[in-house]
């Protein structure tokens, strides 16, 4: 999967591309609207990640122009502004979709296999973990054929962990995951912890999950 | 009281009060030209009567030439006039016509008379000639005259009432509709009409204008605000978005021991909260902003339910029961996310508020035909002065609670942007009742 982003602000650009690399795509770095343009119009991309500000335009020309073009790409448009209008702009002009900044590295990588795995007609592979498979298009889990009976909040904690395994996923992540970023309440939540013991119960009856680790303090990590 | 009222009342006042003075002068008015008309005709008569004197004439005139009482009286059948000559005992100094106002009697009736007393000297004796005529008709006619007149004034005093209302408001018009177009309907400057309105004041194109340069004006601070708050955004957002990945992927690191673990922890929770609290002052400033569009049609069941679902765990977690009694089917035109977080904030209050094992209801109604949402929890509660002060931004009931008391200035700020009244009803240790009040204009 060769991925570009296109993020003015270099150190951030850097930290998104090494958290991606770790997880085995090839990244490439456009800082400009201008360079981002040349990068699409010369290589392959299966995706995008794109900010909006950009020193040299706004980074709603570039979606524009890459519309325009027979490029397929998956485009997740990232931005500080954060305004409902940009986001409904951005969903308009052919975005898969919109992060927020900041935004966990987690849920980037979340966003962006759900957006790839779209963009491939739902054809991946459902994910499997130590015999464990989730079918994503109904939200099922079952073991070695046996269905599993998860939550909805159960399902979204296991695949985000699974999407982000051998990761430490803080409480906060898995949080913001689940009850998105409106919440002014307590970030530090224990509720999270609730669904995850319940989860941890129901995969329990079937094999033992000792690789589904508690972080001491942080959250969770699922280890392969 | 509107102007072109006060203008109308002020026009009949000061009409008013001219024909009042008129009435006033009438009397004397009249009595002078009548007065003077019947002089003029008394003094014919006695022309007349002089010319013709002579002794043989006094002689008839007065029959008994001894008595001294003598006189010789003359009038008309009708009593409007008569004529009396009648000697004098000295003689006048000289030749002089005086004019009188008197009750005289004639055939045993009173009438009042003008009368012409003339003293004059024929052939070394004195004699006075009166000639008077009857005031009666003169009486009559003033008395028509000042009713016709004043019939006449006050027709004129209610047309001109009228015809002052009615020009007064065509004069005005452009003025409402400068107050309708201009400003009561305008929410954000960008939705101002900048077309001229049609005025034939000078007066009100000055104001059509001076309005219309002030709406630029705002409309260019709006315009910098929106920079502002965007530039702002990105220039703060961005340094955590980095900072925050930062610390998420030294995280990863398998050599930290537990301290340095805790310290990231710590860390990250600080910038969510930093996070949090820039977007919330974000979030304000854009709906004061009014960059939000107002024109989905929201279901409030849906969104109350879909709540629920969301914090069934913190509900849960307190025993929390929680009962939603809607039964209306109200559609209401706004933006459903601001919407959704206003009842989001208000729902997460009542809990983080709220006893173990206390209640929650959410329910709704008509309230002076005005539409409702009423969410009651069963907390805390508030005194007098913590309601006061709830709305302003920063400000938390009791400082143990998480949160950075942005949650009811959000929704302050959300209410207002759909013109939706909060009404806060509160006893300390019985609970808190927070009423939406929903427009009827914006109604779908």
């Amino acid at each position: 999967m060769n991925i570009l982003i296109v993020e003015d602000n270099k150190e951030l650009a850097i930290e998104v591309r090494d958290f991606l690399s770790d997880g085995g795509y090839v990244c490439k770095i456009a800082n400009t609207c201008n360079e981002a343009l040349d990068e699409i119009g010369g290589n392959d991309y299966d995706a995008m990640l794109l900010d909006l500000g950009l020193p040299d335009g706004d980074g709603f020309d570039v979606l524009k122009a890459v519309r325009k073009t027979k490029s397929k790409i998956a485009v997740i448009v990232i931005t500080a502004r954060g305004g409902l209008d940009d986001r409904i702009d951005g969903l308009h002009l052919g975005a898969d979709d919109y992060l927020t900044k900041p935004f966990a590295l987690t849920e980037l990588s979340a966003r962006l296999f759900a957006v790839i795995r779209r963009m491939h007609g739902y054809t991946l592979n459902d994910l499997v973990v130590h015999g464990f498979s989730l079918q994503l298009q109904d939200y099922k889990v079952s073991y070695e054929g046996m269905p599993i009976n998860l939550t909805k909040k159960e399902f979204d904690i296991f695949q985000y962990l699974v999407l982000n395994k051998n990761r430490v996923i803080t409480r906060l992540q898995l949080t913001e995951h689940i009850w998105g970023d409106i919440l002014e309440i307590n970030s530090d939540s224990n509720f999270i912890d609730v669904h995850v013991r319940n989860l941890r119960k129901k995969l329990d009856k079937h094999t033992t999950i000792d690789w589904f680790e508690t972080v001491r303090n942080v959250g969770y990590r699922i280890n392969t | 009281m509107k102007i072109k009222h006060q203008l109308a009342i002020f026009n009949a006042l000061t009409r008013l009060l001219v024909i009042l003075v008129l009435w006033l002068m009438l009397p004397i008015l009249v009595e002078n030209v009548v007065y003077r008309h019947i002089n003029n005709g008394l003094v014919e008569k006695k022309k007349k009567f002089i010319e013709h004197l002579n002794q043989n004439e006094i002689d008839d005139f007065i029959v008994n030439a001894d008595d001294s009482t003598e006189t010789y009286s003359q009038f008309s059948s009708l009593h409007s006039e008569f004529l009396v000559l009648s000697r004098l005992q000295k003689l006048p100094n000289q030749e002089k016509t005086t004019f009188v106002n008197e009750n005289r009697i004639i055939e045993g009736e009173e009438n009042e008379y003008r009368i012409l007393q003339y003293h004059f000297t024929y052939e070394n004796i004195g004699y006075e000639l009166e000639i008077g005529s009857s005031l009666a008709e003169v009486k009559d006619l003033t008395f028509i005259i000042k009713l016709f007149i004043i019939i006449v004034l006050v027709v004129i005093v209610l047309i001109t009432f009228l015809a002052d209302t009615f020009y007064i408001e065509y004069l005005l018009k452009p003025f409402y509709k400068i107050i309708d177009t201009k400003i009561r309907r305008v929410n954000e400057p960008e939705a101002f009409d900048h077309t001229p309105i049609k005025a034939h004041s000078a007066d009100f194109r000055e104001l059509d204008s001076v309005l219309n340069q002030m709406m630029d004006r705002i409309g260019e601070l709006f315009k910098k605000e929106k920079q502002f708050i965007s530039n702002v955004s990105h220039e703060l957002l961005t340094p955590i978005a980095l900072l925050k990945n930062k610390f998420e992927n030294l995280l990863q690191n398998e050599s930290l021991n537990d301290n340095a673990v805790d310290k990231i922890v710590s860390s990250l929770k600080t910038l969510d909260m930093l996070k949090k609290i820039i977007n919330n002052l974000l979030l304000i400033s854009r709906i004061e902003n009014n960059q939000y569009a107002a024109n989905e049609v929201i279901n409030f069941h849906e969104i109350v339910s879909g709540l629920y679902e969301d914090l069934q765990d913190r509900i849960d977690d307190k025993e929390i029961a929680f009962s939603n009694k809607m039964e209306h089917d109200f559609n209401f035109v706004g933006n459903k996310t601001l919407i959704h977080i206003l009842l989001y904030n208000l729902v997460t209050n009542a809990i983080k508020y709220n006893k173990e094992k206390g209640s929650i209801v959410v329910s709704d109604g008509f309230l002076n035909q005005q539409y409702y949402l009423s969410i009651s929890d069963s907390g805390i509660g508030m005194n007098e002065t913590q309601i006061e002060n709830i709305f302003n931004r920063f400000t938390r009931i009791n400082s143990d609670q998480e949160g950075q008391g942005l949650g009811l200035a959000i929704a302050d700020s959300i209410a207002s942007f759909h013109h939706i009244d909060i009404k806060v009803t509160s006893k300390p240790n019985e609970g808190t009742t927070f009423l939406l009040l929903f427009p009827n204009s914006i109604k779908a």
